[in-house]
């Protein structure tokens, strides 16, 4: 009996040593995610890039039945939603007159100016396979990836507005960071007063505007569109409308709907030309002299 | 024929555990239908710790380190810090196994409490500590209080829906082991 006891308290021991062993393990690689991140991010995505699209058939039926869900739970305010349709379908109407007289008018004027569409925003569509599955990161993964010829750091949106960036790829998936997403900051232009500003992701439905240069100028309602600065997204693209928050502070009321995410278009941007050299001398003649720096 | 049917039985808690792991990962990998709210509950961790003081035996150390880590990698946390804390709160739990036996529920919900709010705040520190960006805490604590409170329910599901109550004092298998 007595043996019995002090064999169980080896093999308690021994377990425990193996489970500290196990600890410091896991605590290394916690460190060498903390050292080297984008090494083992790119570790991180290989394993998700790897078990993700194999698990499409499963998840495809499963988000359809919760999709299905949400639709039934709306049939209860079905009445409601019907008017606030018709009322809708109204102001609709009025605005399809404009846009058609609108497109009239600017198929004159292109022709008129001979104008080329810029090239460069063509794009690629992918399908939205899975969320982040933490409550703290707003982030989907879609079914296109290295292998499509996408690139970190392209902009993507639904058909109504910027959704956010690729952050993450894989061979044949990739990870959009959302605009809500807290590590998520955009460039933005309010309209019309042309306020420059920085659409901040903070976990919630409505990321605040931050940077605002003069807050006095920007209304709720004003239309919220990246600017392009920094080169990392086009400029223009819709991303939403001001609304004021309970607190005051001024938020973004995001144009893409994020409870439907399912088609993601991911624009392929070129690279920016980057003017490096402060320019040449023009010669008479038609020869440029090289541009000599001002300290030599 | 009846050693295959036992060892099997054995094996059963950790295979349902890895099951019931992937199913919460895969549920949770969902693409989103509402809007982002409050966090729920964290049934991974609940299920893990539930299971340790029920099969200490059978839930390794190992099984478990593999399991967090896979949490860790597809939801986006800082692959490892959460599943060395989680480690270290079943190994706790796995010393006080044969006590929480001896005590009714509450006590055993309050110990697991404390282990679970224990976690929460060891992971805050540490990712503090390393200047890792973190959520805010708001909403973290509500995580944690959920997970507290989801313990019951898990309890429950293992215990009525699939028959695994905590042994009692000197209880053995059918081959004679204590458990």
């Amino acid at each position: 009996m007595a043996r019995d006891q002090s064999t169980e308290a080896e093999i308690r021991q021994t377990r425990r040593l193996l489970a500290a062993v196990l600890g410091l393990g896991l605590i290394a690689i916690f460190l060498v995610w903390r050292i080297d991140s984008p090494r083992v991010e790119r570790l991180r995505m290989a394993v998700i890039d790897r078990i993700v699209p194999d698990m499409g058939w499963a998840l495809v039926p499963v988000a359809r039945i919760g999709a299905m869900v949400a639709d039934f739970t709306s049939y209860a305010r079905v009445y409601e939603q019907n008017r606030e349709l018709r009322r809708e379908l109204q102001q609709m109407k009025a605005w399809r007159e404009a846009a058609i007289q609108l497109e009239q008018e600017n198929a004159r004027l292109l022709d008129l100016n001979r104008v080329r569409l810029d090239p460069s925003l063509m794009h690629v569509t992918g399908v939205v396979l899975a969320d982040s599955g933490s409550p703290f990161r707003q982030s989907v993964l879609i079914n296109v990836g290295q292998r499509d010829g996408i690139r970190d750091g392209w902009a993507t949106m639904d058909g109504l507005g910027l959704v956010g960036r690729i952050a993450g790829l894989g061979e044949r998936a990739s990870r959009v960071l959302l605009l809500t997403d807290s590590a998520s900051r955009v460039p933005v232009t309010v309209l019309p007063s042309g306020q420059r500003a920085m659409v901040a992701g903070d976990n919630s439905p409505l990321p605040p505007l931050d940077f605002v240069e003069t807050p006095d100028l920007v209304r709720p309602g004003d239309r919220v569109v990246s600017s392009g600065e920094g080169g990392v997204f086009p400029a223009g693209l819709p991303v939403g409308q001001v609304v004021e928050g309970r607190d005051g502070r001024l938020r973004v009321s995001l144009a893409a709907d994020y409870l439907r995410l399912e088609f993601l278009r991911v624009l392929r941007s070129q690279v920016a030309p980057t003017i490096g050299d402060p320019g040449g001398l023009l010669l008479p003649g038609g020869a440029v002299a090289p541009a000599v720096p001002a300290d030599g | 024929m009846a050693d295959w049917r036992l060892a099997d039985r054995r094996l059963a808690v950790p295979v349902a555990a890895t099951l019931a792991v992937l199913g919460f990962v895969f549920l949770s990998l969902l693409p989103p239908t509402q809007a982002p709210g409050w966090p729920g509950p964290d049934p991974v961790l609940c299920l893990v710790l539930a299971l340790v003081l029920r099969r200490p035996d059978q839930m390794p150390a190992l099984l478990i380190a593999a399991l967090l880590l896979f949490e860790d990698l597809m939801t986006l946390r800082p692959p490892g810090l959460w599943a060395a804390i989680v480690l270290g709160g079943t190994e706790i739990l796995r010393d006080r196994a044969r006590l929480s036996r001896e005590v009714g529920f509450w006590a055993e919900w309050a110990l697991v409490a404390g282990v679970i709010c224990g976690a929460f705040a060891a992971n805050r520190f540490v990712l503090a500590l390393l200047f890792v960006p973190q959520p805010p805490i708001a909403p973290v604590a509500v995580e944690a209080a959920a997970t507290v409170a989801l313990y019951p329910l898990i309890v429950g599901v293992l215990r009525f829906g699939f028959g695994l109550r905590k042994p009692a004092t000197g209880e053995v298998d059918a081959r004679g082991r204590r458990l």
